[in-house]
């Protein structure tokens, strides 16, 4: 692919005239997805897809045009020289772009990953054996993913990793529980442990069910359930774009109207190497870049385009200013005081389907999902039935916080539409001292 | 990148490998999509995309499995066949169902969106000057911090060959306009926008564009979030609720829709997207709704978004109603969820583009019309709020607890509209709520979505939804804050 990607650059880039810039950010899969369902395989997809992002720039003017790559270089290079001739004739019909900078050589670099793993065929036969006593809805995902972005500055960096990951969970009639396996690499052991453990969070919830009506109650949120909070601060919140544009849930935090607590830390950790180590147009991102540190918020995530017409200083986020990989910080609370701080309230392993009720309040609303329980006494009464929540990330975070736990869990991306994401964050479990729940 | 040497090289290879299994189809879907955004009055984004590649779909021992290839050479299909033969080969010993060669009909034919101008037409400049003269009319005041006009061209072509003998070719002009004005005074930020984010989108070619029509749009948009900066918050109580079709169509979309879903019912979903609280038993004795609730699968509507002649396993595409004075009838359920759970159902395996196997989608879901006018409706309610435009929306992973927030509503007092409310927001549960349905206005609007998520590996695909004004009896509203 690499060598490919060479000869495709230099030629494209020699059609070019003096006043004209390209750049070109590629993804390329080869990729396994075997869905499950009873424990047995409803369906097997293998994709191999490569796509190519084209930002032809001149004259204050910018277009991106996204095309696949047949790798047949004649047939993609055809396809690309006749885009630019026709930007050559139709940009100039439009107006200057308000975030159009000059493009840079962010340098050159190349990085490989590899993953040993079992073959995909072997898999199916392991999974489909090691949950034949249970009822099991999933889904497995492998294979390499590239990625490059090369400019005609000279910039050139490639990066190539092969992943895995596999999302399930268990159910007994309405009941389940969530398990998830990933790792840098394969360790079957692991995986059997995994599988182990989601059994046993199956075996809970054949106790009777509790009904819990709605209120405020003292909650426990699982590393897996801040998880999907914490993604509520990836569409758009922490974006600087956005937030010149009226869409700020953070609005209050960054004039500090209000405050989080002094333990809410958000930090875009690249070190973390969830994520490739320059961002979809070459720029090499920063190693740390706090965003809300003891409960402030020091930094919305402002890419280069941004900060041009805002007059700002770039941090190289994405264009897109989303999260890619990133830490909440851990707190002090043992895993196994959970329990015990809580006393009575809810235990929820998951959140589901989280939207902005009210954005400029930072207000949210999502369901329980999986895994959910009643617990008194810092012990397991019993499941619940599942309950609407609709509360604020001020009152979450600040006024009704409690404490991070002093374990944190890994959630790379499972995110595959279009292509395989990457990414990733590290997260705490959560005591939240009062949660709203409405229905 | 559909050119005739592409079509040809797609015939003949197909020819190669059609009898390489028990069955063998081959799909192509070239995609065009032009997303041109333009913000107070200057270029936003210019983004173009255009993606093109081969399905290969094959049977073996009754298990269908696929492989995908943007590398559409001889090289390139010949590595995909392999891996999808080798996979397909190992997941037939485990597989969920063994299906007969019944779920790949041999349907033969062609569609094309209704239009009379090919939005190939459109040229960058062209489109510029429409989005540059809306973006600057929704800018009337210097509250109004961002004023965005958008439009979506999208010109899909599909082709499909089988070994069962299914030859078609269907071809779809797309088109997704919005417009939108977010205005802050102090500490209150509002937006107001044409029919809520995407909702606004249609089959149809380049004459949709009416600037006139357009430009009336943007003044009652930027009316409307000036307006909403001085509103009351929507009070909580419970109390009558009128639904504008622009939100009926998430609630249709969430609350019938999704749960209708047969792979959902059969529990293929459960991982992701959820399960149902539908159960099979339920068809054609659930009381879903109101005696005036008339629902029906659609693809046949000229305009609607998702509208077709065949699925993309090529069962012919047909109107069936899902529910019938208030009573579940069918769900929405492809040839395979029919064998998997002998349910009738419908034509809806579709999927997001050739990189994806085709599940149980929804197609143009649509509420059928009563018999009165929206100012009767009014009039018959003593107290209540109207909501229009979908901002906000949430469901649980059985569709039963939903909540949804709407851009701008009115309160309703002993029959009349009265003060403008911001942050409309609702909730219920699906089967009370639709119960508690008891007026509908005689005339419908037309709206979709272009971003309808769910599957393993994820896909989005574009489901269309009409509906009336629709009134609601008795339901918990409140504001934000
Ligand atoms: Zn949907």
């Amino acid at each position: 692919m690499k060598k490919y990607l060479e000869s495709f650059s230099q030629r494209l880039f020699a059609d070019l005239k003096i006043n004209e810039e390209v750049s070109l950010a590629v993804s390329s899969e080869e990729s396994d997805f075997i869905r499950f369902n009873q424990s047995k395989i409803r369906q097997n997809t293998s994709v191999n897809q490569h796509d190519l992002m084209l930002t032809y720039q001149s004259n204050q003017r910018l277009y991106k045009t996204k095309f696949s790559l047949t790798l047949d270089l004649e047939v993609d290079l055809k396809f690309a020289l006749a885009k630019i001739k026709l930007l050559r004739e139709q940009l100039n019909n439009t107006d200057e772009n308000p975030q159009f900078f000059a493009m840079e050589n962010n340098g050159t670099s190349e990085v490989y990953k590899k993953n040993d793993r079992p073959d995909t065929t072997q898999l199916m036969a392991l999974i489909s054996d090691t949950f034949k006593d249970s009822d099991l809805a999933g889904f497995w995902t492998s294979g390499p993913i590239r990625q490059a972005s090369i400019n005609s500055k000279g910039q050139f960096h490639y990066f190539e990793t092969d992943s895995f990951f596999f999302d399930y969970s268990l159910y007994n009639g309405p009941r389940a529980a969530k398990g998830f396996y990933s790792s840098a690499q394969w360790n079957e052991k692991a995986f059997l442990a995994k599988a182990h453990e989601s059994k046993n969070t199956l075996s809970l919830l054949s106790r009777p069910q509790v009904k819990v009506s709605p209120g405020a109650y003292k909650s426990y949120l699982e590393p897996m359930a801040l998880a999907e909070i914490m993604g509520m601060f990836s569409g758009g919140a922490l974006s600087r774009n956005s937030y010149e544009q009226g869409y700020a849930p953070l609005k209050k935090l960054n004039e500090k109207e209000k405050l989080l607590s002094k333990q809410f830390s958000l930090i875009e950790d690249n070190t973390l190497s969830f994520d490739t180590h320059f961002n979809s147009i070459g720029e090499i991102v920063p190693d740390k870049l706090p965003l809300i540190e003891n409960g402030e918020l020091k930094n919305f995530l402002t890419s280069t385009a941004t900060a041009k017409e805002y007059k700002l200083q770039s941090n190289q986020a994405d264009p897109t200013e989303a999260l890619r990989s990133f830490e909440v910080r851990a707190g002090t609370l043992e895993k196994s005081e959970v329990l015990n701080n809580l006393g009575k309230g809810l235990y929820l392993s998951n959140l589901h389907y989280i939207n902005w009720s009210d954005v400029q309040a930072a207000r949210i609303t999502g369901m329980t999902r999986f895994a959910c329980f009643w617990v008194e006494g810092g012990e397991i009464v019993g499941p619940i039935q599942d309950l609407r929540f609709d509360d604020t990330i001020y009152n979450l975070f600040g006024d009704n916080f409690g404490a991070f736990t002093k374990h944190q869990e890994i959630f790379t991306s499972t995110s595959t539409y279009l292509r395989r994401s990457m990414g990733g964050m590290k997260v705490p479990g959560v005591i939240i001292n009062s949660f709203n729940f409405t229905l | 990148m559909q050119t005739e040497n592409n079509q040809n090289l797609f015939v003949a290879e197909f020819k190669k490998y059609k009898s390489e299994a028990d069955f063998v189809a081959f799909k192509t879907v070239s995609e065009k999509s032009r997303d041109y955004t333009v913000r107070n009055g200057k270029p936003d984004q210019f983004y173009e995309s255009n993606d093109s590649g081969l399905l290969i779909e094959v049977m073996k021992n009754g298990h269908i499995g696929y492989g995908a290839t943007s590398e559409f050479t001889s090289e390139g299909i010949n590595h995909a066949f392999k891996k999808a033969m080798a996979m397909t080969t190992a997941a037939e010993k485990n597989s969920v169902f063994k299906f007969t060669e019944a779920i790949r009909p041999p349907s033969k034919g062609s569609y094309e969106t209704l239009r009379s101008r090919k939005l190939d037409q459109l040229s960058l400049g062209e489109v510029y000057d429409f989005l540059k003269k809306t973006s600057l009319a929704l800018k009337t005041n210097d509250k109004i911090i961002s004023a965005t006009s958008d439009v979506m061209l999208i010109e899909t072509t599909q082709n499909y060959l089988s070994s069962a003998g299914a030859e078609f070719t269907q071809d779809f002009d797309i088109i997704v306009n919005s417009m939108q004005a977010t205005a802050r005074d102090g500490a209150e930020t509002q937006t107001r926008s044409l029919h809520g984010g995407r909702g606004n989108c249609l089959q149809a070619g380049a004459e949709y564009f009416n600037l006139d029509k357009a430009l009336q749009e943007c003044e009652q948009i930027s009316r409307e979030v000036l307006e909403l900066l001085t509103a009351d918050n929507c009070p909580s109580e419970t109390c009558d609720v009128i639904l504008a079709p622009d939100q009926m169509l998430l609630q249709i979309h969430e609350s019938i829709g999704h749960p209708l879903e047969l792979d959902r019912i059969l529990g293929d979903e459960r991982n992701f997207a959820g399960w149902s609280f539908v159960e099979a038993a339920d068809f054609g004795k659930l009381q879903y709704g109101s005696k005036m609730m008339n629902v029906v699968f659609d693809p046949t509507v000229a305009h609607e978004l998702a509208s077709y002649k065949f699925d993309e396993a090529g069962n012919p595409a047909h109107k069936k109603y899902l529910i019938k004075d208030g009573i579940l009838q069918a769900g929405l359920g492809s040839l395979e969820s029919q064998m998997r759970s002998n349910l009738s159902g419908v034509a809806n395996s579709r999927s997001s583009s050739w990189n994806r196997a085709p599940i149980d989608r929804m197609a143009n879901i649509n509420l059928e019309s009563g018999d009165k006018t929206l100012e009767q409706m009014i009039a018959s309610v003593e107290r209540g709020v109207i909501m229009f435009s979908n901002k906000s929306w949430s469901i649980d992973d059985y569709r039963r607890k939903f909540q949804f927030g709407c851009e701008y509503g009115r309160l309703i007092e002993n029959g009349k509209l009265t003060k403008i409310l911001k942050n409309p927001n609702y909730r219920g549960v699906t089967v009370p709520f639709w119960n508690s349905l008891s007026a509908l206005s005689n005339t419908t609007e037309t709206y979709g979505s272009p971003y309808c998520g769910k599957g393993e590996p994820s896909q989005v695909i574009r489901v269309g939804h009409a509906s009336p004004y629709a009134l609601f009896k008795n339901i918990e509203v409140f504001g934000g804050g």
